[in-house]
């Protein structure tokens, strides 16, 4: 699901560009403290894997093939900082070379990949640390980037009906139950190969695994009553009536602050905000409380 | 395969190609912008957009129908979505998603085509990119011919003994660990060749009096189209 340009509203890819910048600096600050000169070798060839690895068809289903989407797999293997930015790394070869995903989407498709995609795959492995956290994990990586794509879509006013809805979304739990499904088979194929190799699980204790897992989960269904629901938001977006965003979007005072969609995204994104930074606060208190 | 091409483009000689990749940059920003916030009805504004891409193509001295038809690798998602939306009961929406998507594509495409990789990374190291991302990139496409080349051997080998679940992730397995040797070997080869931690720094060219005038021009015709429309 790599979004193009022109789908996303304004205030949406507006937001996503904003919000991936700084998740993304901490992420990259965290990869070079984990990883040591070799890093970005390893980082960019394994990048160059997971391009290819698209090439070779896993047989589901009479007809039918699916291939690993590898944002767990890089996560189990390099650890979750480092393939965070080998995932942006390819969505941003995708996006420039191969007009797959576009460039102001760009925030958006590395949030939901790069970014929840990789934590969201990382977390139930971390926590579990056997065969049934990496089935779990791949397919809660593939399900939750799919998920925030849709609800991106919907705020951004792209209709939806309900039937689509359902139709889309039983079509992301069978991607994402292969892609489960594949990355068990990798990381066993891989741990045949080399006994003496171990995936990596070096940073981030337990509990704060458990915590992004919850909060993950919650931002999801969130994000996802909240784009379905727009009823509900637009009372959310009416009790704040921001005076700062006629400010920053000088441009819709012209064209009417009233168009629905835009309510609807101001609301959804206000609530989005919300949650991640209640998450970032509970990571800092956890992992002040561990220290 | 058919991304030896972009990088075959982007090594001509046109005034397009000339320009500091910083400029061209700017100048797509600026035309992406444009053409996402304009309003689904003003056609004549998405004709106009479609005019000055075609005059840039031709400055660069490209191959148009090779160009239009690699641009259309946006359809996929824009034709699903469009659909939706034209069933939504909405068409004029529709019918701008996808105008809106394979302008985009095209505008994009074109920065790619009239610049080397090398370059645009250098041009977006000096506006503030993380260098540790600009260093993955360059690694990702450098390597990725390679390892897909590997990758589409092992899938004919795997169809030629029957396909199955296992034998994917098999191959999977092997071409795994055989990309984690390459990147070790390549970083002894490094190592070798006197590497000492440190990545030599990308030095970008001279943003010269014609880049800063190419920006003001492009950036102005989009704005121009955008506002006027």
């Amino acid at each position: 699901m790599h979004i193009p340009d022109g789908f996303l509203s304004t205030p949406v890819w507006g937001a996503f560009d904003v919000l991936a910048i700084p998740s993304f600096g901490i992420l990259a600050r965290r990869a070079r403290r984990d990883t040591d000169d070799r890093g970005i070798p390893l980082m960019g060839v394994m990048g160059a894997f997971i391009f290819a690895a698209q090439m070779i068809n896993f047989p589901v289903g009479p007809g039918t093939s699916g291939h690993l989407v590898g944002g767990t797999l890089l996560a189990i293997t390099l650890g979750p900082a480092p393939a965070a930015i080998v995932m942006t790394a390819i969505l941003a070869i995708q996006a420039l070379v191969f007009q797959d995903g576009g460039i102001l989407a760009l925030g958006a498709n590395v949030f939901n990949m790069a970014i929840v995609g990789v934590l969201a795959g990382y977390a139930p492995y971390r926590l579990l640390k056997n065969s049934s956290g990496i089935f779990i994990g791949g397919t809660v990586s593939v399900l939750v980037s799919g998920c925030f794509a849709v609800a991106e879509l919907m705020i951004s006013g792209v209709p939806m009906p309900a039937k689509v809805l359902w139709l889309t979304l039983a079509f992301f739990v069978v991607n994402a139950v292969v892609e489960g499904a594949i990355t068990v088979g990798a990381v066993r194929a891989i741990g045949r190969l080399n006994p003496a190799w171990v995936p990596s699980a070096k940073p981030g204790g337990r509990l704060l695994a458990a915590v992004a897992s919850i909060a993950i989960v919650l931002a999801v269904a969130g994000f996802l009553i909240a784009s379905t629901h727009p009823d509900g938001i637009e009372i959310l977006a009416r009790a704040q009536t921001p005076k700062w965003l006629h400010a920053w979007f000088p441009d819709y005072q012209v064209h009417g602050i009233s168009s629905p969609w835009l309510r609807r995204s101001v609301a959804g994104l206000a609530g989005l905000i919300l949650i991640y930074a209640v998450c970032m606060a509970a990571g800092r208190w956890v992992r002040q409380r561990s220290a | 395969m058919h991304h030896v091409v972009v990088e075959s483009w982007s090594r001509r000689a046109s005034p397009l190609h000339a320009r500091d990749a910083r400029a061209k940059l700017g100048a797509l920003l600026v035309f992406l912008i444009a053409v996402s916030t304009t309003a689904p009805e003003s056609q004549t504004a998405f004709a106009l957009y479609s005019a000055l891409l075609l005059m840039a193509i031709l400055f660069a001295r490209l191959p148009i129908t090779a160009l239009l038809r690699r641009a259309l690798l946006v359809l996929p998602f824009s034709a699903t979505f469009g659909l939706i939306t034209w069933l939504g009961g909405n068409p004029m929406r529709a019918v701008s998603l996808g105008e809106k998507s394979f302008l985009s594509g095209l505008a994009a495409l074109l920065l790619v085509a009239t610049t080397p990789l090398a370059e645009l990374m250098r041009g977006l190291e000096s506006l503030r990119v993380p260098r540790s991302l600009l260093l993955v990139i360059e690694f990702v496409y450098r390597y990725l011919f390679v390892i897909s080349e590997q990758a589409q051997h092992m899938r004919l080998a795997a169809r030629s003994r029957g396909s199955s679940f296992r034998a994917s992730a098999g191959a999977l397995g092997v071409l795994f660990t055989r990309s984690w040797e390459r990147a070790d070997g390549i970083y002894y080869a490094m190592l070798a060749r006197g590497f000492n931690g440190r990545f030599p720094s990308f030095t970008a060219g001279r943003f010269v009096i014609a880049d800063a005038a190419f920006l003001i021009v492009a950036s102005g015709a989009a704005i121009a189209v955008r506002v006027v429309m």
